[in-house]
C-alpha cells in the first residue's frame, strides 16, 4: 500500500500527532491517532469508501473534510450519520460503513 | 440571557481582526466558532503572503495566523469553539448550538463573518470516492499530516488551483495536470510559474469529461471545450489518477444575514448572493455588519484589514470610540486595502482581459496559456537584465500587489517604487553581494540569482527551493526550463538554509551558460 501519513514536511516539519491507538473498521483493526478527524485515520489506512447512499446505494467518501458537505458520515458506536472528517478519534471506537442509515449492508435490511 | 457589546460569527482572519479591534476598546466581545480550533482557513495556507509590510507580506499564512491567535487572547477576546449558529433573529438575538445544547445569546451589535464555501462542478463520477474539493486536500495534507492522493488532477486554475497543485507536490504527491474550463490562467502568472517549472503540464480550454471508477476514482478523461464550453469531439486526454481536486471558486455564506432580514443582492462581482453594504460592512440593519468573504470572495489578507474596519465601526456605534477617531482609524485602513486591491487581479479588473503591463509592455501569452513565460518572452520584463557577476533575475511579469524584495535587499539593487503593484526593477550600478535574502523573501517565488558566466563554459543559477529530499551539495540532475522540460544537465554546488529564509532553500546549481537564462528548476535524477 502507498504510504500517505507525510513523514516530514518542507514547511511544517514533522507534525506533532497524539498516541497511536486501536480501532475498528466494519469490525477489522485499524491503526490511528488518537484526537486525528476518524477520516485522516482511515484515508491514512487507504479506506476510502465511508456509505453506501440510500437509493442507488452509491459509495461516497472524503469530499469537503471540513465537516459542510456530510459524504463522509458513517456509523461510530452505534450513532449513524456522525461526520467522521470532524470527530475526533478515540481508541477502541467501532467505525462502520453506513448503508443508506444503517451498518447493515443492504440485502441484510 | 447572555448579554454581549458584540457578538461575532466567525473566527477566521476576518473575525478575529474584528474582535482584536473591538476588544482593544474595551467592549465586551465574543466569537463562536463551528469548528474544533480557530483560524479560519489560515491555518493551511503554508505559502508566504503577497503585499507589503502593513498586510505581512512574505509571513506564511498559518504563522499569520498564530499571531492573530496571540493578538486576540492578550486584548481578552473570548472565542467559543464547536459553537455553530444555527440563527440570527430580530433585535440581535444569537441562537447557538453548542453541543447539545441550543443557547440563546443577544448582542448590542453583530459582525458576520462567516468567509465562504467551495463551488462545485459536475461531471460524470462526480460524486466517487477520491473526488475532493481543494480545500479537502489543504486540510488533510496541511492539517492532518495526510496525502490526499498518490496521483492527482487539479481542475481550477485561480490562486487556489495554483497554491493547492503546489501544496500537493510539497506533501509528496504527484499532480499530472492542471485543468481549466477557462481560455486563460485565472490565478497568479508567478503561482502557475513555479508549478509549471516543476513538469505539471496546463491544460486550459479543458474540462473534466468523467471520472472513472467503480468504487473509488481510478482514472479521468478531459477534453478541450470551445468558446461556448462544449467538448471537441477526438481532444479526449486520459489519466490514472486516484485524486481529481476540485478548485473552482467560492461563494460567500451569507444565509445567517438573509435570515437576519438584511438587504440582499446577487452579485457576480463579488461572487454570489451578498449583503448590500457600504465600504466599511455596514449593512441595511442598523448594529449589523459584515467583514471578509461573505461580503465579497477577496482573500485573507484584505478579510483581515475589512475584518479591522468592522471592529472600528462596530465600536463606534456602541459610543466605545469617537466618530473622529473612527475617522482617522478608518482612513489608515483605506489605505492599507486600497493597496492590495490595485493591479491585474484587483476586484475592479475581474473578468477583464488585460494585455498590457501599468508599464505597456505586452503579458506573456504563453504565461495565461500554459503556466509559464516563454523564453522568447521573458527578456522584455525590466527585472530581467543582464550582467557580469552574480546579480538578480525577476520573472515577475505582471502586476500584483507585492513588494517584499525591494526590502530584502540591503544593498539597494531592487526597486518597485512608491507604486506597489508596479514590477521590480534591477537599479543601475547596484552591487548584488549574492545574499539570496531577495529568492527567499519573493511570495512569488520568481526571483533568481544568476550568474551567467564563470568564466570555465559554466554558468550558476540560485533558485528558491521548498520539497523534500533536499538535494545535497554534489548531486547531479537535470536543469528544467521554465516549461519544466529538461533543458541541460546540471549539478548543485551549493544549498543555503537559513532562519531568515524562513524554510525557502537556496539551492545553487551549475548548467553550462548557455542555459543560464533558461533552467529554472533542478530534478535529481
Amino acid at each position: 500500500m502507498p504510504v500517505t501519513r507525510i513523514k516530514e514536511h518542507p514547511i511544517l516539519g514533522v507534525q506533532e500527532k497524539g498516541n497511536r491507538i486501536r480501532f475498528t473498521f466494519d469490525g477489522k483493526e485499524v491503526e490511528g491517532y488518537e484526537g486525528e478527524p476518524i477520516a485522516a485515520a482511515l484515508k491514512a489506512a487507504g479506506l476510502m469508501v465511508h456509505r453506501y447512499t440510500k437509493k442507488e446505494h452509491k459509495p461516497r467518501g472524503i469530499f469537503c473534510a471540513i465537516g459542510r458537505c456530510t459524504d463522509c458520515v458513517m456509523v461510530v458506536d452505534g450513532i449513524p450519520n456522525v461526520r467522521t472528517c470532524i470527530t475526533p478519534l478515540k481508541s477502541g471506537m467501532d467505525v462502520r460503513t453506513q448503508y443508506g442509515v444503517s451498518d447493515k449492508p443492504f440485502d441484510k435490511q | 440571557m447572555n448579554r454581549y457589546d458584540l457578538i461575532i460569527v466567525g473566527a477566521g482572519p476576518s473575525g478575529l481582526s474584528a474582535a482584536i479591534e473591538a476588544a482593544k476598546r474595551g467592549m465586551k466581545v465574543v466569537v463562536f466558532d463551528e469548528n474544533e480550533k480557530p483560524g479560519g482557513q489560515l491555518f493551511k495556507q503554508i505559502h508566504k503572503f503577497f503585499g507589503s509590510k502593513e498586510h505581512r507580506a512574505k509571513v506564511r499564512g498559518f504563522v499569520i495566523g498564530q499571531q492573530l491567535l496571540d493578538e486576540a487572547d492578550e486584548v481578552g477576546v473570548e472565542v467559543v469553539l464547536n459553537a455553530t449558529v444555527i440563527g440570527l433573529y430580530q433585535d440581535k438575538e444569537v441562537v447557538v448550538k453548542i453541543g447539545d445544547e441550543v443557547i440563546h445569546y443577544k448582542g448590542d451589535s453583530i459582525i458576520i463573518a462567516t468567509g465562504a464555501a467551495e463551488n462545485m462542478v459536475t461531471f460524470p463520477g462526480w460524486t466517487l470516492p477520491g473526488v475532493i474539493g481543494a480545500g479537502a486536500a489543504q486540510t488533510m495534507m496541511n492539517l492532518h499530516g495526510v496525502k490526499p492522493g498518490q496521483r492527482v488532477l487539479m481542475l481550477g486554475s485561480g490562486n487556489v488551483g495554483l497554491v493547492v497543485s503546489f501544496q500537493l507536490m510539497q506533501c509528496g504527491c504527484e499532480v499530472v495536470a492542471l485543468v481549466d474550463a477557462a481560455p486563460r490562467v485565472g490565478g497568479y502568472g508567478v503561482h502557475a510559474a513555479k508549478v509549471a517549472r516543476t513538469g505539471v503540464p496546463f491544460y486550459l480550454s479543458h474540462t473534466i469529461v468523467k471520472a472513472e471508477g467503480d468504487n473509488k476514482v481510478t482514472g479521468v478523461t478531459i477534453a478541450q471545450v470551445d468558446s461556448s464550453f462544449k467538448f471537441i469531439p477526438g481532444t479526449e486526454k486520459h489519466f490514472e489518477v486516484d485524486t481529481i481536486c476540485l478548485a473552482v471558486g467560492l461563494s460567500p455564506m451569507s444565509q445567517l444575514l438573509k435570515m437576519a432580514g438584511c438587504e440582499m443582492e446577487d452579485n457576480p462581482k463579488r461572487g454570489g448572493q451578498v449583503p448590500i453594504c457600504d465600504e466599511y460592512g455596514r449593512t441595511s440593519i442598523a448594529g449589523i455588519f459584515v467583514a471578509g468573504d461573505v461580503s465579497g470572495i477577496e482573500e485573507a489578507s484584505s478579510a483581515m484589514i475589512e475584518g479591522r474596519m468592522a471592529g472600528v465601526v462596530a465600536a463606534e456605534y456602541l459610543g466605545y470610540v469617537r466618530a473622529e477617531e473612527m475617522e482617522a482609524e478608518l482612513s489608515v485602513l483605506d489605505n492599507a486595502l486600497d493597496g492590495l486591491r490595485q493591479g491585474m487581479f484587483a476586484p475592479k479588473n475581474r473578468g477583464k482581459e488585460i494585455a498590457k503591463t501599468e508599464e505597456g509592455i505586452d503579458i506573456s501569452k504563453n504565461l495565461l496559456l500554459h503556466g509559464f513565460v516563454g523564453d522568447d518572452e521573458i527578456e522584455r520584463f525590466p527585472g530581467v537584465t543582464h550582467k557580469v557577476g552574480v546579480h538578480p533575475v525577476m520573472e515577475c511579469t505582471q502586476n500584483i500587489p507585492c513588494n517584499p524584495c525591494q526590502d530584502a535587499c540591503k544593498k539597494g539593487c531592487i526597486s518597485i517604487g512608491a507604486n506597489i503593484t508596479s514590477l521590480p526593477i534591477v537599479v543601475d550600478n547596484s552591487q548584488c553581494i549574492n545574499c539570496g535574502m531577495c529568492v527567499a523573501s519573493c511570495s512569488g517565488q520568481a526571483i533568481f540569482l544568476v550568474d551567467e558566466d564563470c568564466g570555465d563554459g559554466t554558468a550558476t543559477v540560485t533558485l528558491p527551493y521548498e520539497f523534500l529530499p533536499l538535494p545535497e551539495v554534489g548531486a547531479k540532475g537535470k536543469g528544467l526550463g521554465r516549461n519544466g522540460q529538461i533543458v541541460c544537465d546540471a549539478q548543485v554546488v551549493s544549498v543555503k538554509s537559513a532562519k531568515a529564509f524562513d524554510k525557502t532553500n537556496l539551492l545553487t546549481i551549475r548548467v553550462p551558460k548557455e542555459y543560464a537564462m533558461k533552467a529554472r528548476f533542478f530534478k535529481a535524477v
